[in-house]
């Protein structure tokens, strides 16, 4: 049992790596590739590749932001995009995997990247690794208001100390004519 | 067993769970554990009565809402052999396929979550475990 924790704890984070596990490949296989194909791997789409795709599927209003502090750790990039219709955006996230799919043609094993949302059009997530994308369609888009989450991001945290310095105690002023009774 | 460490158990029927996000409902009470038969952990997805609302949101009291659990009172293993436990159970509410009803949600988040494909509500997390 210890043999098998300690062989899973480089696989830590793996998506850190920029490469996804799959299921039941032989361990020490995937430290020999994982050290010589870390940097090209096939699986994961790049920058460049994905908004050129984007560009292909006439997906409106793409926003690429390098992700917040508080996300670094998972992730490096984050793509928005938006489709004006559900269909539109169905179809953005089959174009991303089927190029995902043509970019490891000569591979046994092809790893995917995964989605979420697929079945109902309003918003989908691409997570492959590195790069994360969403394609929504524009009601969500503006109901969850993403850009405005990330980018206000780091100046969440200052607002606090105001309203600390808020809470100060002041005494009502007493404009009645009845003394102030003492609160023993 | 040690009487001083406390026992951490399952989310099952009749648990009841913080929400935070920013749905309107405030408590939550478990009906049924999707997956697993013993309950439901971190991760997981629950069927869930709302027993407490914010007066103006989203959800009322008394409707039935599916949820996933972001914080359990009973740990998690992680592949490094670690573990994560909160101290409170709680939920952020989501529809049938899956969406977050709420827009943001409070609170650290595991990142058990993107396995179980919840990448959603990593991106609306304020803060990541």
């Amino acid at each position: 049992m210890w043999a098998a924790l300690r062989s899973r704890s480089s696989s830590l984070h793996p998506w850190k790596q920029g490469i996804a596990v799959p299921p039941g490949l032989n361990p020490t296989a995937f430290y020999s590739s994982s050290f010589t194909t870390a940097t090209t791997n096939k699986a994961f789409l790049s920058l460049q590749e994905i908004e050129k795709v984007l560009n292909d599927v006439r997906a409106d209003d793409v926003k690429v932001l390098s992700v917040p502090n508080v996300h670094a750790d998972w992730a490096d990039y984050v793509v928005l995009a938006t489709g004006r219709s559900t269909w539109h955006v169905k179809n953005i996230a089959q174009a991303l995997i089927h190029k995902a799919k043509q970019k490891q043609k000569g591979v046994d094993r092809k790893v995917l990247p995964s989605v979420e949302g697929q079945e109902e059009g309003k918003w989908i997530v691409i997570d492959s690794g590195k790069i994360i994308v969403h394609a929504l369609d524009e009601k969500a888009r503006e109901y969850y208001n993403l850009e405005g989450l990330w980018t206000t991001e780091t100046s969440q945290k200052e607002p606090n100390l105001e309203l600390e310095k808020a809470f100060v105690k002041i005494r009502p002023k007493n404009n009645s004519k009845k003394p102030v009774q003492k609160v023993a | 067993m040690s009487a001083l460490c406390q026992r951490r158990t399952f989310i099952q029927m009749r648990t009841v769970l913080k929400v935070v996000d920013n749905s309107g409902a405030k408590k939550v009470m478990c009906i049924q554990a999707l997956k697993g038969k013993k309950g439901a952990r971190l991760g997981d997805t629950i069927v869930a009565s709302v027993k407490e609302a914010h007066p103006n949101g989203k959800v009322k009291k008394g409707k039935v809402v599916y949820g996933v659990v972001v914080c359990a009172a009973m740990q998690r293993g992680r592949y490094d052999g670690s573990e994560v436990k909160f101290d409170d159970n709680a939920v952020v509410l989501v529809d049938k396929q899956g969406q977050p009803i709420g827009t943001r949600v409070f609170g650290p988040v595991p990142h058990e979550l993107r396995k179980k494909k919840h990448v959603k509500i990593l991106t609306l997390a304020e803060h990541i475990a």
